[in-house]
């Protein structure tokens, strides 16, 4: 039993972009801990005042390497509210599919490469591959049929370059669709395998907690209306009334609550929230583990990503096989002096983009509310939780299961820290 | 004997990490026998910085911390290679460097209280750079060719 603990870890890895974290513990009480986002900021919400609506999607979308292309669509989503723009039906397929490639990609990283390790017991990937080559194969060709599904339709997985304002800049051949059809049937086994792994793992760390997610028809992650585990249901455009920022002064990121309250955003969240929307096929061979949710371990949200790898692929093989793509160009509209907001759920969960543009088109402010930042405070409070209950661990260990804690919730921090005007009081 | 390669993210977005990724999910077993990951954040524990025969380097040089970091690569390898448009040329992580006046009070005490340099810096200007891959994120082709070559001239020694 340990009554004092000091932790400073300058730099947590496996995660996307920088944190580090200092706890300190006195006669066996944690006085804080102090999650500090570390990540350096490239003041975007400064950098978009005055740029043209046209130039904004593919500027914003620089904000983050991974999920890019979440942000890219809540980018799109705000101007065409704004403007008025009713896109066609193939541009809202074409955006489903992007978002389903984006997800197969981004969560098959953090799952294989990020967390994998924790369940394992390994330092990376590679350690692992080298008892089990298997899975390090299985892990590429995952995400290699995300990144070309992305690539296809929208033109690469990080910053693509075929979305616009309106629609898309180009149309997939049936060449294409052909071959990504054949890479996300191949990989369906791997995922199942994923389920499994992540199904049976026996990291755990559970609390009772609100959650909140965009809840969307066949689990599209586009539209819908956002509801909270605790009975709230608010219209995309009214979410910022339902969230409090507030500023953390060890941080360069700032937090959130909702009504008040910490929450948590995600793919756990969404499993919670939204589960009967999955796909029919995902939800009948991933059954046994889908009706683990409603869950409140935190190292489930690592099931419900392996999940939606499922749904992404199933929903995906069943568009690509049916629809009939044909060519056509991005609509074309009137800019006007209005305020448009985006709400999607991105991989780590609903991303908000509000900008008001003047009668030039040009943006006179931006307003961002993030997922990572979103889950802040929560973490912090699990962080405090777990290391109470584990005060008879040395210190390795525990610095060992703060890091899998953290990385269970698939922080960004590269989002996190890049938004949001503070005021040092 | 394997070529020692490391990965480092400065301030940007990591997207050319995360695009090295999506190359190695064509190419990890090809390069495997060839290539050391001795460094790569994303991927594993950071160990402290240790001798290496390449280091690619992503992101400008925006905070003291940026600066130290760079310098020490630059003294660990044998060679450096900038990857991507913010190492190379500054853009959009140098963003605040074009700021008016009005943009540069509003941000002046976040400069100040996380130890920010004066403006951003592309890795050129402050250490010697032997190579560039450009692109946001990376044009992958260049990458691959540059790999394939590094492997090949060390198999010829």
């Amino acid at each position: 039993m340990h009554g004092d603990i000091d932790i400073n870890i300058e730099e947590i890895s496996k995660t996307e972009g920088h944190t580090g974290l200092e706890v300190k513990v006195r006669d066996g009480k944690v006085e804080y801990v102090k999650l500090k986002v570390s990540e350096n900021k490239r003041f975007f919400t400064q950098g978009v005042i005055g740029k043209k609506y046209f130039e904004i999607p593919s500027f914003i979308s620089r904000i983050c390497g991974t999920c890019s292309i979440a942000h890219l669509f809540a980018c799109i989503e705000a101007v065409e509210k704004a403007f008025g723009i009713e896109v066609s039906e193939q541009t809202k397929i074409m955006r489903k599919l992007s978002m389903f490639g984006l997800m197969i990609r981004d969560h098959g990283m953090h799952l294989y490469f990020l967390s994998l390790p924790d369940v394992m017991k390994k330092d990376s990937i590679f350690e692992i591959g080298e008892e089990n080559p298997n899975i390090i194969k299985e892990a590429f060709e995952v995400k290699a049929a995300g990144n070309l599904l992305c690539k296809v339709i929208a033109g690469r997985a990080i910053h693509p370059t075929f979305a616009t304002v309106g629609g898309f800049l180009r149309i997939p051949k049936n060449d294409d669709i052909k071959n990504v059809l054949e890479k996300l049937k191949n990989v369906r086994n791997n995922v199942l395998n994923l389920i499994e792994i992540f199904g049976n793992s026996s990291l755990f760390f559970e609390k009772e907690s609100l959650y909140v997610a965009l809840c969307t028809p066949h689990f599209n992650f586009l539209e819908g209306e956002i509801r909270s585990s605790d009975g709230i249901i608010i219209r995309e455009e009214n979410y910022w009334n339902f969230v409090n920022r507030v500023v953390i002064p060890y941080s360069q990121s700032t937090a959130f609550k909702f009504t008040g309250k910490p929450y948590r955003v995600g793919a756990l969240a969404r499993l919670n929230l939204n589960k009967d929307e999955l796909d029919e096929d995902t939800k009948k061979d991933a059954k046994k583990y889908i009706d683990k949710f409603p869950s409140n371990n935190i190292f489930d949200n690592n099931l419900a990503q392996a999940i939606e790898i499922l749904h992404c692929i199933d929903s995906s093989i069943k568009i690509l096989e049916s629809f009939e793509f044909k060519e056509e160009k991005p609509i074309s509209f009137k800019i006007r002096e209005n305020e448009g907001i985006g709400v999607l759920e991105a991989p780590r969960g609903t991303l908000y983009h509000m900008y008001y543009f003047n009668s030039e088109g040009k943006v006179k402010f931006g307003n961002f509310v993030i997922p990572t930042a979103q889950n802040q405070i929560h973490m912090e409070l699990d962080i405090k939780d777990l290391i109470e209950q584990n005060l008879d661990k040395n210190k390795h260990e525990l610095q060992h299961m703060i890091e899998a804690l953290i990385r269970a919730y698939d922080p960004c921090f590269s989002c996190a820290s890049h938004f949001l005007k503070i005021k040092w009081i | 004997m394997k070529l020692k390669v490391g990965f480092f993210s400065l301030t940007c977005d990591e997207g050319c990490s995360v695009n090295v990724l999506e190359v190695l999910n064509n190419k990890y077993f090809e390069w495997k026998n060839y290539l050391e990951f001795v460094n790569f954040r994303l991927i594993k524990s950071e160990n402290e910085i240790k001798e290496m025969d390449i280091a690619f380097v992503e992101g400008v040089v925006s905070t003291k911390k940026d600066l130290e970091k760079i310098k020490k690569i630059r003294e660990k390898t044998k060679k450096l290679i900038a990857l991507g448009t913010c190492a190379i040329s500054g853009p959009p992580s140098n963003l605040r460097n074009n700021f008016n006046e009005e943009k540069k009070r509003e941000i002046k005490e976040i400069l100040e209280k996380f130890g920010f340099l004066e403006k951003c810096f592309t890795l050129k200007e402050v250490v010697k750079v032997d190579g560039e891959i450009p692109g946001c994120p990376i044009d992958e082709n260049k990458f691959i060719q540059l790999i394939e070559n590094l492997i090949k001239n060390a198999r010829r020694y």
